[in-house]
Formats: C-alpha cells, sequence, structure tokens
C-alpha cells in the first residue's frame, strides 16, 4: 500500500513538474550552486587542473622532497602534497600554513620517485587556500 | 571469574546502535554497561558510506521513511556540529539511463520538501556545460544534471562521541569484551557473561538486556533462545585517499542500480555493492569481480577514475529485515524493536534492521521500550543534547593553530574529531609534534585517545583518529604510532613492532583487492618501505 501511494504521489508531481517545464522559461542554476556552497570549500577545479589532477595526488609521503627543498610557507613539501592537496575543500581556513617563502620546487620534483610535478601541486593548493 | 556487576540494563553491541542506546538510557538517569565485542563502530557502522542522508530512494516505496530519516538526520546534525559537512551530489544523467532528466528533478523536487528538516538546501538543476564546469571531470556525453545534498560524518568518531556521553552519564563501556552468554532464568533474562580484553571472564546482571549488534543479532538472540530474522547484505566500497571530485557523483550500474562516489573531506568512497550474505560476519572479504563491478559503473560518467590509485577497500554487512522474493535494493532500511518477552526470554529486547541515518531514532524507541519495562518515566533528550565538543562554537582553527604551535590544517581536522575540546586535547598529550602527516594527526592526539579513549590497538587508533589513513597507509607513521601508543599502554619493545606488523598486515589485507587497478609504482614503493623495515610481504 505504501508502495502504492508513493508511486502515485511521484506521478502526481511528475505531472506537475512537465506543466511548470512548459509554463516557465528555465534560467541559469550553476553561480547558484557555486555561491551557495562556496563557504562549504566546494569550488570548482580549473579544466587543466582537472585534467592534470591524477598525477596531482600521487605522492606517497617517502619525505625526499623535504631534504631537497624544505617548506611552502610553513608547510612541509611532502605534506603540501599529501595532506594540503587532499583535503582542498578545507583549504579557506588554512591559508595562513601556505603563505609565505617558496623553495625550488623543481628542484624538489626532481628528486621525487613518483615524479610529483610540485609546482603545480603548490599553484593549486595556493590558490584553493585563498578565499 | 571476577566480581559480579549489577545494572539496570546491559547493551550488547558497540556500534552506532548500541552506542546510542547506551548514551539515551544514561541521560535518563539509568545505570547502563556497554559491551563490544571489537572496537566501537568496527562493524557494520564503520564499513557505512560515512553520510547522514535522507534517503531519496525511499521516495518511490515509503515516503514515511525518507521523513523520518530526514528529520532525524536534522537532530543529529544539531547535535553533533563538528563531526558533520555537506556533502552536495551531483547527479548526471546520460543517454539510456533508466530516469530521464526530467524523472530525475522531479524526484529531487519531492525530496526539496524534506529537505528543510536536515537543514539542507534545495536541488539544482545544470545543463551539460554547466555540469562539466562545475565538475570538468563528468563524461561529455551527459545531457544535464541535478544536484542533491546530503551531510557526511565520521562514523567512527560519531560512534565515540556516544559512548564518551555515555560514560559521562554513568555508564560503564567495555570495548574489546565478548559476550559468551545470556544467563537466563525462569523465562527471563537476567544478565550476560563476558570475556574481557585481558582474557577474563565476568558477569553482570540486568533488569534488561538489549541486543543491539546489528548483522550478529540473530546469534545473540539465539543466547537467549529467542530469534531475530535478518537478510544480511554484503556492501563494499573502495577508498582513494583523496578527494578526486569536487561534488560527490552518482551513477548507475551494470545492472541499473544507483551507486555513489562521495567526496568526503580528504578522502572519496566509491560504492556500494549490496548482495545477500551467508558465510561468516566475523571474516567478510572482498572480491576483485565487486571492485571491477563499481569502477565499470563510474568509469561511464568519470572517465579517468581508473588513474586514481585506491588505498583500500571497505567492509560490512548491513543487518537488514527479512523479507521473502524482494531484489537487495528494494528491501526496506526500516527497523523493528522486538520484545522478546513471548518467546520465554522476558527482559530482553533486540533493535533489528534500519540504518546509520537513523540511529538516533533507533535508540530512542529501544530506549522508550526498556523504560516501559522497567517502568522508569524520564523523556529521551538526544535530539537536543549535544554530543562532547558541541556545547559551543569553535574558536576559528588559526587562532587555536596559533597558540598551540600546530598548523591550521591539523587544528581543522583536530577541531572535526573533538569540536571545543580539541584544545585540552592537546594540552594533555604536551606535544604538539604531526605523527600522521598525511591526515594530519599530532602525537598529543594520539596520546589522549590512548589514555581517554579506549584504543588499545594501532587499528583502534585508526578508527579513533584518523592515524594512517592517509595515502601511504602508515608507511611513514605506524611505527611511531606504535611507539606513542605502546608508551602509553606499557607495550614492549616487541610488542609495539608486532601491534605494527599487525596493522600492516590487516591493511594489506583491505588493500590487495583494488591493486589491478592504478598506481602500480607507489604500491611497490609503499610496500617497499614497509618490507625494508618490518619484514612485511604481504602474503600473510
Amino acid at each position: 500500500m505504501a508502495r502504492t501511494d508513493s508511486l502515485a504521489k511521484l506521478a502526481l508531481a511528475y505531472g506537475v513538474h512537465l506543466a511548470r517545464r512548459r509554463l516557465r522559461r528555465p534560467r541559469s542554476q550553476l553561480s547558484d550552486l557555486l555561491d551557495t556552497y562556496a563557504s562549504d570549500g566546494i569550488r570548482e577545479l580549473e579544466p587543466s587542473e582537472r585534467e592534470r589532477h591524477p598525477r596531482l595526488v600521487t605522492c606517497i609521503n617517502c619525505g625526499l622532497c623535504a631534504l631537497a627543498a624544505g617548506r611552502v610557507g610553513k608547510a612541509r613539501l611532502p605534506d603540501l602534497a599529501s595532506s594540503y592537496m587532499r583535503l582542498y575543500a578545507r583549504l579557506g581556513d588554512a591559508s595562513s600554513d601556505v603563505a609565505g617563502d617558496t623553495p625550488d620546487l623543481v628542484a624538489a620534483s626532481a628528486v621525487c620517485p613518483v615524479g610529483l610535478p610540485l609546482d603545480e601541486v603548490a599553484a593549486v593548493v595556493r590558490r584553493l587556500a585563498i578565499r | 571469574m571476577a566480581a559480579s556487576g549489577s545494572y539496570d540494563v546491559v547493551v550488547i553491541g558497540g556500534g552506532v546502535t548500541g552506542a546510542g542506546v547506551a548514551r539515551d538510557l544514561s541521560l535518563r538517569g539509568l545505570s547502563v554497561l556497554l559491551l563490544e565485542k571489537g572496537d566501537w563502530g568496527a562493524g557494520t557502522t564503520g564499513a557505512s558510506s560515512w553520510m547522514i542522508h535522507g534517503g531519496p530512494r525511499y521516495l518511490e516505496f515509503d515516503w514515511d521513511t525518507t521523513r523520518l530519516s530526514t528529520q532525524d538526520a536534522g537532530y543529529i546534525v544539531t547535535i553533533a556540529r563538528n563531526l558533520v559537512y555537506r556533502v552536495v551530489f551531483l547527479i548526471p544523467v546520460l543517454p539510456h539511463d533508466k530516469n530521464n532528466i526530467e524523472r530525475m528533478e522531479t524526484a529531487m523536487e519531492v525530496y526539496d520538501r524534506f529537505q528543510p528538516l536536515k537543514k539542507a538546501h534545495p536541488h539544482r538543476r545544470l545543463t551539460s556545460e554547466e555540469a562539466l564546469r562545475a565538475e570538468p571531470g563528468l563524461t561529455p556525453d551527459l545531457i544535464g544534471a541535478v544536484t542533491m545534498e546530503e551531510w557526511g560524518v565520521d562514523p567512527h568518531r560519531l560512534v565515540f562521541a556516544n559512548v564518551e556521553d555515555a560514560v559521562a552519564h554513568g555508564a560503564r563501556a567495555l570495548n574489546h569484551t565478548r559476550v559468551t552468554e545470556l544467563i537466563r532464568d525462569a523465562g527471563k533474562v537476567i544478565g550476560v557473561r563476558y570475556r574481557g580484553a585481558d582474557g577474563a571472564l565476568a558477569e553482570a546482571r540486568a533488569r534488561v538486556v538489549v541486543n543491539a549488534t546489528g548483522p550478529w543479532s540473530p546469534e545473540v538472540a539465539a543466547m537467549g533462545g529467542a530469534r531475530v530474522e535478518l537478510r544480511p547484505a554484503k556492501g563494499i566500497h573502495i577508498v582513494y585517499p583523496h578527494r578526486i571530485s569536487n561534488f560527490a557523483i552518482s551513477a548507475e550500474s551494470v545492472d541499473g542500480r544507483d551507486l555513489l562516489m562521495v567526496a568526503h573531506a580528504g578522502f572519496t568512497l566509491l560504492g556500494t555493492t549490496d548482495d545477500d550474505f551467508y558465510g561468516d560476519l566475523d571474516s567478510v572479504d572482498v572480491v576483485e569481480d565487486e571492485v571491477d563491478y563499481l569502477i565499470q559503473a563510474f568509469e561511464r560518467v568519470f572517465p579517468t577514475i581508473r588513474q586514481y590509485r585506491p588505498v583500500r577497500t571497505t567492509t560490512g554487512v548491513r543487518p537488514t529485515l527479512f523479507k521473502w522474493r524482494r531484489y537487495e535494493d528494494e528491501l526496506s532500511r526500516r527497523y523493528e524493536v522486538i520484545d522478546h518477552t513471548r518467546e520465554g526470554a522476558d527482559g530482553f529486547i533486540s533493535i533489528a534492521g534500519g540504518k546509520l541515518s537513523m540511529y538516533r531514532l533507533m535508540a530512542e524507541e529501544t530506549s522508550d521500550a526498556v523504560c516501559k519495562k522497567l517502568g522508569h518515566q524520564a523523556p529521551c533528550t538526544t535530539a537536543t543534547q549535544p554530543l562532547p565538543g558541541n556545547e559551543s562554537d569553535p574558536e576559528p582553527p588559526a587562532v587555536l593553530a596559533s597558540r598551540c604551535g600546530i598548523p591550521a590544517l591539523a587544528a581543522i581536522k583536530l577541531q572535526s574529531r573533538h569540536g571545543t575540546n580539541s584544545e585540552k586535547v592537546l594540552d594533555e598529550g604536551g606535544t604538539p609534534r604531526i605523527l600522521c602527516r598525511c591526515e594530519p594527526v599530532t602525537e598529543a592526539e594520539l596520546v589522549y585517545a590512548a589514555r581517554h579513549e579506549q584504543v588499545r590497538t594501532l587499528a583502534d587508533a585508526f578508527r579513533r583518529v584518523g592515524v594512517a589513513a592517509g595515502p601511504c597507509a602508515g608507511a611513514a607513521c605506524i611505527l611511531r604510532a606504535a611507539e606513542v601508543v605502546g608508551t602509553e599502554l606499557g607495550w614492549s619493545a616487541s610488542q609495539r613492532f608486532e601491534a605494527a606488523r599487525e596493522f600492516v598486515r590487516g591493511a594489506w589485507l583491505g588493500r590487495a583487492p583494488v591493486l589491478g587497478h592504478a598506481g602500480w609504482a607507489q604500491e611497490e614503493l609503499a610496500q617497499g618501505s614497509m618490507r625494508g623495515l618490518m619484514r612485511v610481504d604481504g602474503t600473510h
């Protein structure tokens, strides 16, 4: 009975929805969506970042880059790749960690056993850390 | 045998429901003993999708379940603010999907009526171009998308927060303690015998015994000569140690089921399967076919999924109420409070079925049944009484970080577990040093967990504070974690080493089914460091 009742109500809602779609001109809801969730850290990656993303999250936290180049701001380099990059929805509250000096990231990437492009990682993290 | 204890209620089962019952009854002024054979939330609760959701799919079967579920989700979101975060789904519609975009939007319009109950926003509808802007990883083949908001939660912390609050209100709670027997006398269950973490046998007398053991409830009911009938269903998830997408994404499986890729704070869960389960509940394996089934579905909507390296799998068994003939996905997630008096087991109550999102309501109704039996009149307060750490608003993480000398990101994570108790946790441990850098977790938090949160193994530490949950899966931190926990618990050097080996071996078992898919090079490196340090070869 509950199932029949549920399906009947859904069918009615479907009819109302179709009628409403015919009567109203649709408008874009993308900016509403992004505005609604900006404070929750849900922000779009740029298409180029999206394309490179699988490469940007391959850190295994071996620590070799820290030996080569130290820190970005207050964040140790392996942490930037292993922790900051994966928690990017929360970076808005952690911008103070990555503000400041940038070491030689190309040198750091050169010693990375999985070939992580640390300069790209740092750029993404810093962009997302700015609210 | 150890000396007997006497309680108003013994609750068996330390998943979210059992912990919720213990909290509820303690808040009502009853004396409670809570027993868990493993660790808090280590069974079905921990293997969930980590979501407090309203259940839009129940709209097809029973709107009342959706209403109850969203309403209770709203209560949980209020009492556990530090543990929850918004998870926004993008539901892409592809050509030949079983539901076209108008049907999907209709379902979301109906769901929007319930969303205010759980403090969530209404849906949005996107064209294919807009959906690709919001989530560039989606397939360009999509026709459009609708969004839907749910809440994410750390189920391990949610369970422990309930345990902690129960203890704060007088309950006794023991993990790694297995009930071996129900004590019966003249048609009544009057207590339990149990084996503690130290191996010693003990017994506890109680006026009521509650069976809240999820899929194990038929087994525990049988100890009391009673019957609980379930149709257990196995579900697996693939865990990626990164946030792969901005939005959570849904996909249709090859057999038309709805699957989810859930973007949590720092990781992604991809699941879940739903298959009748007849095996050993204490040894549920993941097979590669299940992994392939999930990845196949998501490759269709998120083509780069195979380029990501999963870090492990999780598996659990749902305690679904028994129903003959129904397809697994169509089984109700309703629950039932069963008084076993008619079966000759007076004083024995089981709570069966249900789901994480309704745990508080399940606990309330079970506690009502217990109170009725005891003639105890006290109202339930769990819908409004905040869980520990949620009594007031936390300070900004950057302020906590600066005062305590930890990175702001570590402060964010700490607050997500401990809320306003974060500074107390750091003070207790005495050191701001970061132990697990992937998460990140401070050494102080682990010290606190060993002293005050019943951490007895490194797997307990993983559940309590997330140590070794990141991409390195413990390669960089597990030995140090063993040192810290071992120092607190008085482990010898060989016990510390063995604890670390045991953790790595367990982690390997969860990782093996996903290794065929991506990142062999990274896995080899991570495992290589383990082998070198600990002689773990993954063959055990």
